[in-house]
């Protein structure tokens, strides 16, 4: 059987429909969330109010940290270092 | 024997591999850092110890889940994901970006701790366009490494 054409409300709606479905999803994706996979790789959601959830979060939410601090430090010891270079710093 | 990875190294390795990984830690099994990369050596020891800290709070947090002991992890938090695998004697723990794919993260630590553990060297492929762009001279040796399809370039070691 043919399905029925839709008109314009059902194509703007349809439309909506596929971009909230598509927010939903992002949002989602930045939950924070903590996996564990075993020796056959199978994964296991840690539960939010599981035991070591928090302090898994806040070990990760410290390494992004101390990665980022390393990062900007770095940041204006490249920009010196490229400056002394002699034909312009290009790398 | 050159090319063969040291625990220095493995690190480094490891951020070589993915564009995504931004640092990395290498712990030996008592929990001592073996290797760093993409931090500043005043802060490799505090990556460290929360590398070290991440496994503990995983076995903690592994008594209320079951299956086997959990080999390896990834938590994504707002600004990155750390990634973190062990062996019997290695742990390596890798803060990534949160646009990297975590079944190809987590399959190159794997990789890296294997290679490093005297397992199968992780080939590279060359672009066919970096490659030829070298200049490379052709020599049979070359030519047996060149892959069976020649617009993917030739393999590294």
């Amino acid at each position: 059987m043919r399905e029925k054409r839709k008109g314009p409300i059902g194509r703007a709606a349809g439309l909506a429909e596929g971009v909230a479905a598509t927010v939903r999803r992002m949002q989602r994706e930045r939950e924070p969330r903590v996996l564990v996979y075993d020796e056959t790789g199978y994964a296991r959601l840690v539960q939010p109010d599981g035991r070591g959830h928090e302090r898994l979060l806040q070990t990760a939410e410290r390494m992004v940290e101390l990665v980022d601090e390393s990062e900007i430090e770095a940041k204006p010891r490249r920009q010196r270092a490229r400056r002394a270079a002699p034909d312009g710093g290009a790398e | 024997m050159a090319g063969t990875l040291t625990p220095e190294r493995t690190p480094r390795r490891l951020c070589e591999l993915s564009a995504d990984a931004r640092a990395a830690v290498l712990l030996d099994a008592a929990g001592a850092p073996a290797g760093c990369h993409g931090v500043a050596p005043a802060r490799s020891r505090d990556l460290a110890q929360l590398a070290r800290t991440t496994f503990e709070a995983v076995d903690r947090a592994h008594r209320d889940i079951p299956g086997g002991p959990p080999e390896q992890v990834e938590i994504q938090v707002d600004r990155g994901t750390v990634y973190a695998s062990r062996t019997p004697t290695w742990t390596l723990a890798v803060v990534a970006r949160r646009t990297a794919l975590s079944s190809l993260m987590l399959m190159d630590l794997r990789a890296v701790l294997g290679e490093l553990e005297g397992g199968t060297p992780i080939r590279r492929s060359t672009a066919a366009a970096a490659a030829a762009a070298t200049g490379a001279e052709a020599t049979e040796e070359a030519a047996a490494r060149e892959s069976p399809v020649p617009e993917l370039g030739v393999e590294e070691l």
